[in-house]
């Protein structure tokens, strides 16, 4: 059987049986992966406070020929991000983000970006000047695009007329992007969600969210009404494809009860 | 053709969905049960069918009881002024072992798992709080496990008991005895060194 080394960062732990546990993991060169640590709940050497919520570890494990679960031998910390068990509301923003990973990836379909995001997002978390939703904001919007449902934020959906001659911009979640005035009245029968309407900070915010490198994505900074206008925009696009909720959105600071349902 | 008689193959069913039993372990305690004398089945279904009725949980700590309150909460020389939270029954159960601990209890049920669904609300938080706003608590001892959840629900729980007249402490965290200090992890040991304890005066 093969056996694999790789960086990864641990997205779900569940116990199983009476000392083991199972671990859904984002891995740099495999993307997720489901693996079974037998012992670990017992193990005072190989796996003792190593395979843990967010943990960023480095993983020895081996591949399985009859399953797809694969067996984690050996785990050695590289970072447990402790601030994320700290605080609450950084918890459930770390929360967020490892269960929209889990929801949008599929087995063994590497994606180093997505890697780079994850980490790059929860190491956000652990800085206390960053509230936590905007490091929400920050990686659904990247997430999105690089599963391939890239928000549409340059310009009209239906007839490319572009920022910000489309203003007041008015979201669809069923066309993924924006509907001018006149292709709104045009489509008046088969638009039928209700637009989500946003100010122009908000998409400036968004688009440079969406482009930025990643080691310049910690320099933007939300308005209060940027910060509730895109999270009601993630949370709706991201539910209204996926034909599923994140049950951490139910818990996230600063975001509207009337959102949560 | 199904080879299996109903009532095993329902017994087996049974068996299979409780935590820990695969359907093969499922269908071996089956066939022990079927194999064993008759008034030994009749018992154990007995003792099944007990449980809910005779089980409660005490209104003051929430643990399972037969009496409400409950053993520990009744016992006069426990000291209602101390206060020690844990996730589940098994915690008490470990931390009564010990024969260290002199208090009262309160079970939470759970722990803060925002994936799961589960919030504040979904565990006994508001209980220990509204306990300990009567004002007879002097100390809580936050006795949550040392994983993500369950720091994240001590954290949770120290910032909704800061402001009230209470002395909120937490387990300690650091090197198991008789283990070799260069075999610690590197965050245990950070946090043994955070929690060392003053051994008296020079």
């Amino acid at each position: 059987m093969e056996s694999c080394s790789t960086l990864a960062i641990v997205l779900e732990v569940k116990e199983f049986g009476e000392s083991d546990k199972i671990i859904t993991f984002y891995s740099e060169d495999r993307g997720k992966l489901c693996g079974i640590a037998k012992g670990a709940r017992r193990s005072l050497k190989r796996f003792v406070n190593k395979l843990e919520l967010f943990s960023v570890l480095e993983l020895l494990y081996t591949n399985s020929r009859s399953s797809s679960l694969v067996m984690i031998d050996q785990a050695e910390l590289i970072s447990s991000l402790p601030l994320l068990r700290q605080n609450y509301n950084r918890y459930v923003a770390a929360a967020l983000i490892a269960e929209s990973t889990l929801h949008w990836t599929r087995e063994h379909d590497a994606e180093p970006a997505l890697y780079e995001l994850l980490a790059w997002s929860l190491n956000y978390l652990t800085d206390p000047r960053h509230p936590p939703s905007w490091g929400v904001i920050l990686f659904l919007t990247r997430l999105y695009t690089l599963v391939g449902y890239d928000l549409q934020l340059d310009g009209c959906v239906q007839c490319g007329t572009l920022l910000p001659t489309l203003s007041p911009y008015h979201f669809y979640n069923s066309r993924q992007g924006f509907v001018c005035s006149a292709c709104r009245r045009r489509l008046q029968s088969s638009v039928q969600d209700p637009a989500m309407p946003l100010a122009t900070g908000t998409v400036k915010i968004l688009q440079k969210a969406k482009i930025l490198p990643l080691v310049k994505l910690n320099r933007l900074k939300f308005t209060q009404n940027a910060e509730s206008e895109a999270l009601i925009l993630l949370h709706g696009y991201g539910k209204n494809l996926l034909q599923r909720d994140s049950h951490s959105w139910a818990f996230l600071a600063g975001y509207s009860k009337d959102h949560k349902g | 053709m199904d080879v299996v008689p109903p009532a095993l193959a329902r017994l087996i069913e049974d068996l299979h969905r409780l935590p820990g039993i695969g359907r093969k372990t499922a269908t071996r305690l089956a066939l022990h049960i079927l194999r064993r004398p008759a008034a030994e089945a009749r018992d154990l279904a007995r003792d099944l069918v007990d449980l809910h009725g005779a089980i409660h949980l005490c209104r003051n700590c929430f643990a399972f009881s037969e009496k409400d309150p409950c053993v520990i909460c009744g016992d006069p020389g426990r000291d209602p002024a101390l206060v020690c939270v844990v996730e589940e029954p098994a915690d008490l159960m470990a931390i009564e072992k010990t024969g260290a601990f002199k208090g009262q209890y309160h079970l939470l049920h759970g722990v803060l798992s925002p994936m799961d669904g589960i919030g504040p609300e979904e565990i006994r938080i508001g209980a220990l709080l509204s306990r300990v706003k009567k004002g007879t608590v002097a100390e809580v001892l936050i006795a949550t496990s040392s994983t993500v959840p369950g720091e994240a629900t001590a954290a949770y729980l120290i910032s909704r008991l800061q402001g009230m007249q209470v002395k909120v402490t937490r387990l300690a965290c650091g090197i198991p005895m008789g283990m070799d200090i260069k075999y610690a992890d590197d965050v245990t040991l950070a946090r043994a060194i955070e929690s060392r304890m003053d051994t008296g005066k020079p």
